[in-house]
């Protein structure tokens, strides 16, 4: 009889797949988990304890380094909460402008999943495709607000900057190639059977288990729950346009990937009909109070952001700065589902289980 | 079989394409006119309100103010400005609420330095770096609108 | 030349021996030095990319730096590494993956040793590079590389069973081990060539082959997002260049052994071509092998372990039997 011993590994958090500083501690017996401890914090800055010192346009560059893949949805929740406390009117063509970029961002966003969760699976050349895509997206985005990650773009009651000349033109162009590129990419991996069976079946969970830890996002429409903000509780212009909610059968790592892939074709029919009917004139700028203090009270939207549902709640004393600011990020709430994951499963499927779970550290931490 | 075939067939195709590599550092990039660099500040322009420093989110901008050498005129001008680089987030909130344009973007973006005490940038260092200024600098007051 | 290298050993002909020996692995390391560019290359290339092309005209001294680099950089022992060892794992893959090279005839004329058991003498040394595999991801003292280096011997134990298995269809064709006899009879046109009626072997040789050189898909020892770097996470500077030159020198190994084995070595596709000299086709079809490795590297993601086993035993092993009995059958029935 040989004596085994179960292996201590520390995974990170300057390990290659955590997709930044996250750390998991698992027991190994030879490669299979028998148990595993995530740690964060790593990145945390407190942007939550900062903001109560900060007014609400000094918040929104912070709200911009929570989720640093998508931060437009960012700036828009923080900006939809203050403008819905203080019942603010948003100009038509501002709500276009704000549409438009969140749906470019979640089409950038999802192409830096499939890079990197390629990436985690051994194939190198997806995550160059997608990365030359994205930069096409953050070059307009710098043109538009001068800035490719942080954009700081939005404003409470509309946004700073409106479309430069030919902007809109330029999205066009870019709608349209994308959904060739989208072909490339199946081409190049979706069919592939060894990435196939390498995602089928792995990491999965019913839906009420994605629900009982509150999941949210592709983490929870793949198991079959058609639960999407913009569909259920449309915000902004959503209910303008007509485009689908992909969900899932299995809940594995396979319908995850499907259904991201999916989104990113809705958000490109999303922004085709967004293009289409956008207004040629007006302001992108709401009537504003020079100080903008929320009333008294307390408030909690929420919105769809390419991670999931991502939720602000502010608690305002009436004072230019919030007395209490708290965002529901969602790929803290996506994390928590991992130990549970991970259990029996091999060091392989690790670095596969938690890249389907799309997380990004700055939002983990905050 | 099929899928994999369907990935080879691609690869190769994109062997002969178009190649998006920038040559960087030997031919520099263009950024567009918003681009948000580091900053220009006119010291002529600036009337002392402490906007900037106050809009700050990482408090990074402190300046001090004396009295017009002229005695003829009122209100102060600017003694010291300084942005500590180190903290700024070039987020563009400075620019945006300060009444003079006194202090605007620039698209310069190389920042790196070789000693922390360089991103210390103070007034002279501001004034000199005129190159690439931002021409719309949409701060409030300005009109609103603007191109399609 | 065969002659020339079974004369009795002198004084003259030792020099003469040692010098051809440095004469190669000049070559070789030549041959990895481009074969690295290239690499980055193509992969640049196949991903929108330029690949090197900073160092030197064309980036073509890009591999000169980088193993410049690697022989200035400080060499580092981890204190709790078992040092003999750790010292020993990159020689002893080294030098059997160097060894490998002597009997690989390029052309009629042109081999180091004429060996009636060619093919097994490669599967032989071969299998001593594991052991220095396993040998480093233990004695790193390191999990990541313990790890890596159990794979690994895993790994390549396993598929050198259906790698000998898939050759010996071809080994029944020509009645013979010895590699050169093997090309012999693969003479004629390009439909002669063992890859044609071995099909089904070349099909498994070539997937057993890429498993053995441990490279995409099957890169588990040194699966970057699993394993950070596998077998080799402690070393750096010139060991770690030990351990790429050894994969590299595989990779000619099992190039140079596909052209000869199913794809007739010297020979060209039609005898009317044969004007051209036999080496330039060798390295025609040995550079086409090399590519394609490339190409799948550029292009797959990677296998798991537990599939990888189940490929190799449940898959290949039984095609490579089955392979046996048809090519037995085929002798048997054809002639």
């Amino acid at each position: 009889m040989i004596r085994t011993e179960e292996l201590l590994l520390n995974v990170g958090p300057q390990h290659p797949s955590t997709h930044g500083v996250f750390r998991i501690v698992v027991k190994l017996d030879g490669e299979v988990i028998t148990e595993a401890t995530p740690v964060m914090g790593y990145l945390h800055r407190g942007t939550e304890k900062l903001a109560e010192n900060l007014n609400f346009t000094q918040i929104i560059p912070y709200t911009d380094r929570m989720d640093y893949v998508s931060a437009m949805t960012n700036n828009y929740v923080l900006c939809h909460a203050v403008e819905k406390m203080m019942e603010l009117e948003i100009p038509e063509r501002a709500e276009f402008m704000r549409l438009i970029v969140m749906e470019m961002q979640r089409v950038a966003s999802h192409l830096v999943w499939w890079g990197t969760y390629l990436l985690d699976i051994g194939a190198m050349s997806p995550f160059l495709y997608a990365f030359s895509d994205r930069e096409r997206i953050l070059s307009l985005f710098n043109e538009l607000c001068g800035a490719r990650l942080t954009y700081n773009y939005m404003r409470v009651g509309g946004v700073k900057w409106d479309a430069p000349e030919g902007w809109i033109a330029k999205v066009k162009v870019l709608v349209k190639d994308m959904y060739n590129r989208l072909d490339e990419y199946h081409n190049l991996v979706s069919g592939n059977e060894i990435f196939l069976s390498r995602i089928k079946g792995i990491g999965q969970y019913d839906a009420k288990t994605a629900i009982d830890y509150g999941l949210s996002g592709a983490n929870l429409r793949s198991t079959g729950v058609k639960w999407d903000l913009r569909k259920d509780e449309p915000y902004s212009l959503y209910d303008r346009f007509q485009f689908d909610v992909p969900v899932g059968k299995n809940g594995d790592c396979f319908d995850r990937y499907e259904c991201r892939m999916e989104e990113i074709v809705q958000s490109l029919r999303i922004l085709e009909q967004a293009l289409e009917q956008f207004p040629g004139e007006g302001d992108t700028m709401g009537k504003v109070p020079r100080v903008i203090r929320p009333p008294a009270g307390e408030i909690y939207v929420r919105i769809e952001s390419p991670r999931g549902e991502i939720g602000c709640h502010i608690v305002s004393k009436g004072k230019a700065e919030p007395f209490r600011l708290k965002f529901r990020r969602p790929s803290f709430v996506n994390l928590q589902i991992l130990p549970k994951l991970l259990v029996g499963e091999s060091m392989t499927n690790l670095v596969t289980i938690l890249g389907g779970i799309d997380i990004v550290l700055g939002e983990v931490d905050c | 079989m099929k899928g994999m075939l369907k990935g080879l067939g691609v690869t190769l195709k994109t062997m002969g394409s178009k190649k998006v590599t920038m040559a960087y550092p030997d031919i520099p990039i263009e950024m567009p006119d918003r681009f948000r660099g580091i900053q220009y500040f006119e010291p002529d322009k600036c009337i002392v309100c402490n906007q900037c420093a106050r809009i700050c989110p990482t408090d990074c901008i402190t300046l001090t103010g004396k009295a017009n050498p002229d005695p003829e005129k009122k209100g102060k001008v600017i003694d010291t400005f300084d942005i500590n680089f180190e903290i700024c987030i070039l987020c563009d909130l400075c620019t945006e609420v300060c009444p003079t344009e006194a202090i605007v973007m620039t698209n310069n973006f190389e920042l790196a330095a070789y000693s922390r005490d360089d991103l210390y940038k103070d007034k002279e260092w501001l004034y000199e770096n005129n190159s690439n200024i931002r021409e719309d600098n949409n701060n409030i007051g300005s009109p609103k609108g603007g191109a399609k | 030349m065969q002659h020339f290298w079974d004369q009795p050993l002198s004084w003259g002909t030792a020099g003469i021996f040692a010098a051809a020996a440095i004469g190669v692995l000049a070559f070789v390391i030549f041959f990895v030095t481009y074969a690295i560019y290239f690499e980055r290359k193509f992969i640049g290339w196949m991903q929108y990319r330029q690949g090197p092309n900073r160092t030197g005209p064309l980036g073509l001294l890009q591999s000169v730096a980088d193993v410049a680099k690697l022989l200035f950089k400080e060499d580092t022992i981890p204190k709790k590494a078992d040092r003999g060892l750790f010292i020993l794992a990159p020689v002893l893959a080294f030098v059997p993956s160097f060894a490998v090279l002597a009997f690989i005839p390029y052309s009629l004329n042109l081999q180091f040793a004429d060996l009636n058991v060619g093919f097994l003498y490669y599967i032989a040394l071969s299998g001593i590079t594991t052991i220095a595999i396993v040998v480093a991801g233990w004695a790193s003292n390191n999990k990541y590389s313990l790890l890596g280096g159990m794979r690994s011997a895993a790994q390549m134990i396993s598929y050198e069973v259906p790698l000998v298995m898939s050759v010996v269809g071809v080994v029944m064709m020509s009645g013979s081990l010895n590699l050169r006899d093997i090309v012999i009879a693969q003479e004629g046109y390009f439909w002669h060539w063992n890859f044609l009626p071995q099909i089904l072997g070349f099909g498994i040789f070539l997937i057993a082959a890429v498993s053995e050189l441990n490279r995409t898909p099957f890169d588990l020892p040194e699966a970057e997002s699993e394993l950070v770097a596998g077998y080799h996470v402690e070393y750096s500077g010139f060991r770690f260049a030990f351990f790429m030159l050894t994969e590299y020198i595989y990779v000619y190994a099992i190039a140079s052994l596909t052209t000869i084995l199913f794809l007739g070595g010297w020979n060209p596709p039609i005898p009317q071509l044969d004007f051209i000299p036999g080496v330039l086709w060798f390295f025609l079809k040995f550079a086409v092998i090399v590519f394609c490795l490339f190409w799948i590297r550029a292009t797959f993601p990677r296998l798991r372990v537990d599939q990888l086993m189940g490929l190799a035993w449940k898959v290949l092993l039984p095609l490579a039997i089955l392979n046996i009995f048809l090519t037995a059958l085929g002798i048997e029935l054809i002639g």
